[in-house]
């Protein structure tokens, strides 16, 4: 008998991105997350090597200067606002609920608004420089009175305002889903010192979001009033105040960008080691330390703004604690790695890059912390490596790690390692090709935020170096593109199943890719890393895998 | 393997171990849920009020920074009867949005919509004094595109009456599904949720009161 069918065709290209365009699962928003803000970032890495090209020997000139300033302004912006930020939210999104056991954020629907803000806002920024042919040229700190109408006729200058406007909206309501998904919709069981490290940083992470990013937004609507409705905000002899408004956010976000990579550090490093995290209360006492400390620095940025000396000096001093923190998280992970069964795949090569890198500009950070220091370096190439010291060298590490060790669970495919090294290697020798010269160039008086410069000055051969880096990288991130298209687009990597690197926190219980309602039933948590006693009962054996315990 | 399963006490194949263990444990449910909305709330108002901060910090800028010569274009005292006649409006629709609230906890659904509808009014005459307020001050020749001081002192009071629209918006919201009977005792996160953000809009109307019309 013709059995009557019932219509269960594989949906086709429409529906499926109707699907995915209207979908307030957690997972499906993560991976939009991750996939969009990676086309931003390869935007905004092309603009970074037109700016090398340009910069590569004296005299050069592939664009003209006036888009030579847009070109590093939308290269900073692009990097900070619409990769490394959203990036680790996006990361967030897929994995936090996972990790407390939880179906889904708190607002799934706020989720996808977040989402799609971002969307518009990146479309807004980049939008007015790719089809206007104008963009913001105030840099990204956009200090006054540059970025007035005065000064910055252009519309990209409002465009640009508009979209990080927006950007601070979308991750407002972010920082407001997360605190609250993870404040209420924990496992039974999972108490304080129970959640897993990569959930604090993201509990840090969105409360310093929560609390500095509304100054911003009120900042740049009072520039936009500035500049389109004749207000008078920013019209005084004193630009102080933008610097004001603009750094008691922009100094908190430097450590948005840098916690949750360190979260996720502090997941990787114990799982390849095969050892708890060293000192876990010392780790999560730390992020906290860093996220309250994060908001007494902002001041540093400003020691030749002429500011008070006596404030200047409070700044120096805060700036210098804020290292101690950091350094406890850097001897944690050292210690967590001693005498470990270490095995260094991707994601730990990845991570001791972050470890390698990050330090440097940690150091250099508290140098240039102090008054005298800065006031020589202000303004110089020193001041560029030392933020991509601690951007690159920290975030982006962070991120790549977090990609080879998620990946598996998200694709439910496995990145192919060797690939994985050369991508590691490639990126970690581009990467101190391309930024350690700048930190000479620094001392020997480049200023950063020029077009181009003279033959006579002793700059050429760092800048030089730095170009044929900047290259480097640009090859290792292909090498990781091609090795996502061999093996995960096309499926030919090795099926990860539930929990490829034996890891300790809930998101390796379940399938991967894991089911649209994620747990069947709600896990109870009877530990700090209840994976262990998950695979203990799953082999029937009462010796968990690797003994030991935070507490 | 079942002299294993043995050990965590006495589990048989049929029994889970959520059926040993004391409810509270393990299902979510029977624990009270934490009111999500509410809390979400709140944290949203944390942002808000850090957005005040930002705003207070470009006012106290300007006052503290003598190279700015500041209220060179205010009135030198300004009248105080509007603002002091809002104090009191808000006070009120305070304490109606307070019966409200109590009312539909307890049931009242006519509490609630008595509540509402009078906090929503009493937010309506506000915004209509506020505009009032402006055009009075914008005849003195004092407006926001005046001085920096200017600016910033209308900062303060346009992004709070834009606050009191959206707050009103939301009773709005509310006050309809009250009267399609949406709430109950056991379910009225918005109603909640709007009370504290209509408390949010009065004590910042206090503080902005407090900073620009008597310091």
């Amino acid at each position: 008998m013709a059995s009557v069918s019932i219509p269960v065709a594989k949906p086709g290209l429409l529906s499926q991105m109707a699907g995915w365009m209207t979908t307030v699962d957690h997972k499906k928003i993560g991976i939009m997350y991750m996939v969009s803000t990676f086309f931003f970032f390869l935007l905004s890495g092309i603009f970074a090597l037109i700016i090398r090209l340009q910069l590569m020997a004296p005299g050069m000139q592939i664009v003209d200067q006036n888009v030579y300033n847009e070109l590093f302004t939308m290269h900073g912006t692009g990097m900070i606002f619409l990769f490394i930020i959203p990036m680790l939210v996006g990361m967030g999104n897929y994995i936090i609920p996972l990790q407390i056991g939880a179906r889904d954020m708190a607002f799934p629907r706020i989720n996808a608004l977040s989402f799609w803000m971002l969307i518009f806002a990146g479309v807004v920024m980049e939008g007015g420089f790719l089809l206007g042919g104008t963009a913001s040229g105030a840099a990204w700190t956009a200090y006054v009175p540059l970025s007035m109408k005065q000064f910055s006729p252009q519309s990209g200058m409002d465009i640009w305002l508009f979209g990080v406007v927006l950007l601070g909206i979308s991750s407002t309501l972010g920082a407001v889903n997360f605190l609250v998904t993870i404040y209420t919709m924990r496992a039974p069981g999972m108490t304080m010192w129970r959640i897993p490290i990569f959930t604090w940083t993201m509990i840090v992470t969105a409360a310093m979001v929560l609390l500095a990013t509304p100054v911003l937004t009120a900042a740049l609507i009072m520039l936009i009033t500035d500049r389109n409705f004749s207000t008078q905000f920013f019209t005084t002899a004193n630009p102080r105040l933008w610097q004001h408004m603009f750094w008691f956010y922009s100094h908190p976000a430097v450590y948005i960008m840098v916690l949750p990579a360190m979260g996720i550090l502090s997941e990787i490093i114990p799982v390849f080691s095969r050892k708890p995290l060293f000192g876990f209360k010392v780790m999560v006492v730390s992020t906290i330390l860093i996220g309250v400390l994060g908001f007494t620095t902002w001041v540093h940025h400003m020691f030749v703004s002429g500011v008070d000396p006596l404030v200047e000096r409070f700044f120096m001093f805060t700036t210098m604690v804020i290292a101690v923190p950091t350094g406890v998280k850097m001897f944690s992970w050292i210690a967590t790695m001693w005498k470990g069964s270490v095995s260094l795949k991707t994601p730990l090569l990845m991570c001791i890059g972050f470890l390698s890198t990050f330090v440097i500009g940690g150091i250099t950070g508290v140098i240039q912390g102090a008054i005298p220091i800065d006031m020589q370096v202000h303004n110089t190439y020193w001041v560029v490596a030392h933020f991509h010291y601690v951007l690159f060298g920290g975030s982006v590490f962070g991120i790549f790690a977090g990609l080879y060790f998620y990946l598996p669970k998200i694709t439910g495919r496995m990145l192919n390692d060797k690939l994985g090294k050369v991508h590691f290697a490639l990126m970690w020798i581009g990467f101190n090709l391309t930024f350690f010269p700048m930190h000479i160039l620094g001392l020997e008086g480049m200023p950063r935020r020029i077009a181009t410069y003279a033959a006579n000055r002793g700059w050429d051969l760092p800048n030089l170096i730095a170009t044929i880096g900047a290259f480097t990288i640009a090859v290792s991130v292909l090498v990781f593109m091609i090795n996502f298209i061999i093996n995960i687009m096309q499926k030919k990597g090795e099926i990860a199943g539930n929990d490829p690197w034996e890891g300790a926190t809930l998101e390796w219980a379940m399938s991967s890719p894991p089911p649209v309602y994620n747990f069947a039933r709600t896990p109870v948590v009877e530990s700090d890393r209840p994976m262990i006693e998950i695979r203990a009962k799953a082999s029937g054996s009462n010796a968990p895998g690797h003994t030991g315990s935070h507490n | 393997m079942s002299a294993k399963v043995s050990s965590v006490g006495t589990l048989t194949k049929l029994q889970r171990r959520e059926d040993v263990t004391p409810p509270r444990m393990y299902s979510s449910t029977l624990v009270p849920k934490p009111n999500t909305g509410l809390i979400g709330a709140a944290v949203f108002i944390v942002s808000e009020s850090m957005f005040f901060l930002g705003l207070f910090l470009a006012y106290f800028f300007m006052r503290a920074d003598s190279t700015i010569v500041v209220r060179s274009d205010q009135p030198v005292h300004p009248s105080l009867v509007l603002p002091l006649i809002n104090t009191v409006i808000l006070a009120i629709s305070v304490a109606a949005m307070t019966f409200a609230e109590r009312g539909i906890a307890a049931d009242k659904q006519r509490h609630l919509v008595v509540g509402v509808t009078v906090a929503v009014a009493l937010g309506l005459v506000f915004m209509l004094a506020q505009s009032i307020e402006f055009s009075r001050f914008a005849t003195q020749g004092f407006s926001p595109s005046s001085s920096s001081f200017g600016s910033t002192f209308f900062a303060l009071l346009i992004f709070h009456v834009l606050r009191v629209l959206a707050g009103v918006t939301f009773m709005v919201i509310v006050l309809i599904r009250s009267l399609m009977g949406q709430f109950h005792s056991w379910r009225r996160t918005a109603v909640q949720a709007c009370t504290l953000y209509w408390y949010f809009i009065a004590a910042v109307w206090l503080v902005v009161f407090l900073v620009l019309y008597t310091s």
